[in-house]
């Protein structure tokens, strides 16, 4: 898929506990572009996360309209959106979320299985992302016994493998060292340019602009 | 791939559980078992006994759990029916036996020496009664009470030398001895009795036929060919045991659902980040409840084959210390239980399968 992958459109979310209300975002209008790394900066709380997640389909928005892959959101079934997230979106997360029962290789291989692509290709595609973030030695290794830095590699291996286009990183350097953490924005950089990938990493880490194609600013929910 | 591997990543635990497993699958094969066992060892003497009528007391329907008496000079109306080849007359009585040790009851049979028909099924030790002073036992009886053949027991006042053993003779709550009818007499106090006749036909004769002469000729009386008379006994076992064994089963497969269903929701609850994790990476509907069913399955089937290798030893164990237990085990049955333990298994799956609705892929941005 070339051009845009995902709109927003004035799209606001507000969360409603005990009575209270809270705007999470506000007004907020954005396009992914495929090819393209858009860094959304801002500290805690400004809604970087919600805003990953409604790009996701994990939440729809409460005012607003988000197409994602020409079709809004709204019109997503359940069914729909799990094949969308296994097939399309690769998720980075900051603690890396990697399943603890299984290997590296196996943690990458499940993601395939979601997406219902074959064990045999799944393995050989596995092996070809974890070689290609200098992790395949590790693939038989339980995440337990992997540094950070390694971990964040297989998980980056784990998001690209089945191919998805849109790839949404929430503070994939968090729990990193500044080196490892630049060497994993490197990759995205990379899967943006060379696989035309539509990356989107949400972060407060500043030094990440350097990569960024795009950067928006976000504060207590709005761009500024 | 997953599902296993969760299970064993708490190795100590699903060894435990699968134990725990076993257990209840060997609590539901034993009671099957015995059930069976107590069943079988119940009607084995009507069924071996190669008697083609019996004749017992109007309203009178079994031998285990009815009193018959019938006068002894029906023997000779009986072999003036047309079609009678014999009528062997056998008294039943409870006595109570003085051993070694204990005093202990059995169900004495006392029969025709000269026709061998009342018998004891089969001979397993020593040699049938020859003469009035000798008695057969349960081998389960003269296990439990230590008696060998050649040795003394004491029934009453008089003094038996145990000539053999006999199986197929063993109702669980009781076992049969086998003494001659005279002596049986002797002990009764009356000698004018019998509790039954057990009649042979010729070949060719219609059965049918010889019971319509035979309640014609002796209005006082039960008559019924030998597999009525299975029926009514078989039914007098199960009505008596069944009940019981079905609950104390019943038990064991709520203990067996409580215990996988727990054990199912804790590994949920436990895992509740990974599966919020395959949530938010697209894992389909089906995915997540179908590796709760597979471990299930896999906690079941371990627990089936631990069981399997433990349970006959254990039976053999149980019937060295308590010989009258009789456990008598079948394909079937452990097919059966192999059925039922699939179905306990999806069944608790439920309620953790339940719990996973309420885990939320947005759970793992928090």
């Amino acid at each position: 898929m070339n051009g845009s992958l995902a709109q927003m459109y004035s799209v606001s979310k507000t969360f409603n506990r005990s009575g209270t209300k809270t705007d999470a975002l506000h007004n907020v209008s954005f396009q992914a572009n495929a090819g393209e790394l858009t860094l959304l900066l801002g500290p805690s709380g400004s809604g970087k996360t919600t805003f990953l997640t409604l790009l996701a389909g994990l939440q729809k928005p409460t005012e607003g309209t988000i197409t994602i892959f020409g079709k809004n959101v709204k019109d997503y079934s359940s069914r729909e959106l799990q094949i969308l997230r296994s097939r399309h979106i690769g998720f980075i997360f900051q603690t890396f979320y990697l399943l603890d029962s299984l290997t590296s290789l196996e943690n990458v291989m499940l993601v395939m299985k979601f997406a219902g692509i074959s064990k045999n290709e799944s393995r050989v595609r596995a092996e070809e992302f974890l070689d290609r973030f200098g992790v395949k030695h590790l693939g038989n290794a339980y995440p337990k016994t992997l540094s950070q830095g390694e971990k964040q590699r297989v998980a980056v291996a784990r998001a690209l493998a089945n191919g998805a286009e849109l790839i949404l990183a929430d503070e994939p350097t968090g729990s990193l060292a500044t080196q490892q953490g630049m060497t994993i924005v490197h990759f995205l950089k990379e899967a943006a340019k060379t696989e035309n990938r539509c990356v989107i990493i949400a972060s407060h880490d500043e030094r990440i602009k350097t990569f960024a194609d795009r950067v928006l600013h976000l504060s207590d929910g709005e761009i500024i | 791939m997953y599902a296993i591997k969760t299970l064993l990543n708490q190795y100590l635990r699903f060894i435990i559980t699968v134990f725990g497993i076993a257990l209840c699958v060997i609590l539901m094969l034993f009671i099957l078992s015995v059930y069976k066992g107590s069943a079988d060892g119940a009607v084995q003497y009507i069924r071996s006994s190669d008697t083609d009528i019996w004749v017992l007391q109007n309203n009178a329907t079994n031998i285990l759990r009815n009193t018959s008496l019938l006068s002894s000079n029906y023997g000779k109306t009986l072999t003036g029916i047309e079609g009678i080849r014999s009528a062997s007359p056998v008294l039943f009585m409870l006595a109570s036996v003085k051993t070694r040790e204990h005093p202990a009851s059995i169900y004495l049979a006392g029969y025709d020496i000269q026709s061998e028909k009342g018998g004891p099924p089969s001979i397993t030790e020593g040699r049938n009664i020859s003469n009035d002073n000798e008695i057969v036992l349960d081998h389960s009886f003269a296990a439990k009470y230590k008696i060998r053949t050649g040795d003394q027991v004491f029934i009453k006042n008089d003094t038996l030398i145990v000539a053999g053993l006999s199986s197929g003779t063993n109702m669980f709550v009781l076992q049969y001895a086998f003494i001659t009818l005279g002596k049986a007499k002797e002990l009764f106090g009356f000698s004018g009795f019998v509790s039954a006749y057990l009649i042979n036909t010729y070949p060719g004769i219609e059965n049918e036929e010889v019971i319509n002469s035979i309640k014609e000729k002796i209005p006082n009386s039960a008559v019924f060919d030998n597999s009525s008379f299975l029926e009514n006994n078989n039914y007098e076992v199960k009505s008596g045991i069944l009940p019981l064994l079905f609950i104390v089963a019943l038990i064991g497969g709520i203990v067996l659902t409580a215990i996988l269903s727990l054990i199912l929701t804790v590994y949920v609850l436990e895992q509740r980040k990974d599966y919020a994790i395959m949530k938010a990476l697209g894992a389909s509907a089906g995915f997540i409840p179908g590796m709760i069913v597979k471990q299930s399955l896999i906690l079941a089937g371990c627990g089936m084959i631990m069981a399997l290798v433990l349970f006959f030893p254990l039976c053999n164990l149980v019937e060295k210390i308590s010989p009258e237990i009789s456990a008598v085990s079948s394909f079937r049955q452990v097919v059966l239980v192999i059925m039922g333990l699939a179905v306990i298994s999806l069944i608790s799956s439920l309620i953790p399968g339940l719990k996973l609705r309420n885990i939320y892929p947005l759970e793992v941005f928090q």
